[in-house]
């Protein structure tokens, strides 16, 4: 059997007619007319991915304002470009599948674990080329230290890219969290890197990464509970 | 949709009548019963209503739609899953009543039974609903390529049931 027979079954069964009761179709017109008002549009995704770019920045650079930017200070210049522009590069491209994430029907160019991949990769090839000294004093101790300071930072970039985002509507709530988390670590990241000055490679390697994928846990979670809870109101509403 | 985001009932009224009957089946395929396809026919416009303000004038409406009636429709399944027993479903499939009572036409549900919920999700939104594989592909957050791969596949599974179906058909002496 050929593709075009098969066409010809499908066309011929999509022909079949399926009426519809016109008291459905009023029921449901008459539903949505007492809340029947003009609506603005959602902002281009360009600027929602700006204003987002905004949050993870200001969030990182006023974390570090209020610990110290002694790890910038004490960073070459090439490191620093390279670290901090690798950075807005991440966060770009994370901002931008953030802002589609909130909106349906739009285009995603990477999978939420490619993204997740991606940004894991990029930092750790950034930081495995700049940092070079292989001890691991204080390698736990420190390193949650880091982590839990990386994840403090994200948690109000991830509240403020939530608001930025609120007229948004989000069809996957667990994906929208794992990526708005992911983007919201990247403020933890940046912030680690203006203020840590601890050099050893392993140290940025394992830890200052692990902010990444345990932050995008921590909103899938968070999305996964917020969707469980919406479908809970919904089904008590609808009772 | 412009009109409809500018708070024109008449606008919005032809939306509905327009969109409702694809939208009916794409929820007719996975509900069983005709009044659960009714509800969620009515929880996806009033989803569609709730966030009409997302959708961005000039860009194809129908992935728009679909996103959020997919997602009217796993939030149904996953209900569905948590709610009742195999067993149940099944007791419920002999109470579907065929719609074009008499039509000598398979059932687009019928020829779509054999293939799997996201094959028959995509296969409905090309036929029924029109759209191109780059709308589906947006709807269903997935790629083009992904999208080809899931018709493909449909393809063989339903060129496997159909040769099945002439088949026995021959063995019966039935005419098509």
């Amino acid at each position: 059997m050929r593709d075009a027979e098969i066409d010809a079954a499908l066309a011929e069964a999509v022909r079949v007619p399926r009426e519809l009761p016109p008291e459905l179709l009023e029921r449901i017109a008459d539903s949505i007319k007492p809340s029947l008002q003009p609506v603005r549009p959602l902002p281009a995704t360009s600027l929602l991915t700006a204003g987002l770019v905004v949050i993870v920045a200001a969030v990182a650079l006023l974390g570090a304002a209020r610990a110290g930017f002694q790890g910038v200070a004490a960073l070459g210049l090439p490191a620093r470009v390279l670290i901090f522009g690798s950075l807005t590069i991440l966060g770009w491209i994370t901002a931008g599948e953030a802002a589609q994430e909130w909106i349906p029907g739009s285009s995603r160019r990477i999978s939420q674990a490619g993204l997740c991949t991606i940004l894991s990769v990029a930092l750790l090839a950034v930081f495995g080329s700049v940092f070079h000294d292989y001890r691991t004093d204080h390698f736990a101790s420190a390193g949650l230290t880091c982590l839990f300071t990386g994840l403090v930072h994200a948690a109000p970039a991830a509240l403020l890219a939530f608001w930025l985002l609120r007229r948004g509507w989000a069809v996957n709530p667990v994906s929208a969290g794992f990526v708005t988390g992911l983007l919201a670590a990247l403020a933890g990241v940046s912030m680690l890197e203006l203020h840590c000055s601890n050099f050893q490679a392993l140290h940025v390697l394992v830890w200052h990464t692990l902010v990444v994928p345990v932050s995008g846990a921590i909103g899938a979670i968070l999305g996964w509970a917020v969707s469980k809870h919406a479908s809970r109101t919904t089904r008590s509403a609808a009772a | 949709m412009a009109r409809y985001q500018a708070g024109d009932f008449a606008a919005a009224r032809s939306l509905i009548e327009r969109i409702s009957p694809p939208l009916h089946r794409f929820f007719d395929a996975q509900s069983v019963s005709r009044t659960d396809a009714d509800d969620l026919l009515q929880d996806a416009w009033l989803r569609i209503h709730r966030a009409r303000h997302t959708y961005r004038p000039g860009k194809p409406l129908l992935p728009w739609i679909y996103a959020i009636a997919r997602c009217v429709r796993v939030d149904h399944y996953r209900r569905q899953v948590r709610i009742s027993t195999r067993e149940q479903r099944l007791e419920g499939l002999s109470e579907v009543v065929p719609d074009a009572e008499g039509s000598q036409a398979p059932d687009l549900d019928e020829l779509l039974a054999p293939l799997s919920e996201s094959q028959r999700e995509v296969l409905e939104m090309l036929k029924v609903a029109g759209m191109s594989l780059e709308e589906v592909a947006l709807a269903t957050s997935c790629s083009v390529g992904s999208v080809k791969q899931k018709v493909h596949r449909a393809y063989e599974k339903l060129r496997q049931t159909m040769s099945v179906m002439d088949l026995k058909k021959g063995q019966t002496g039935v005419v098509p």
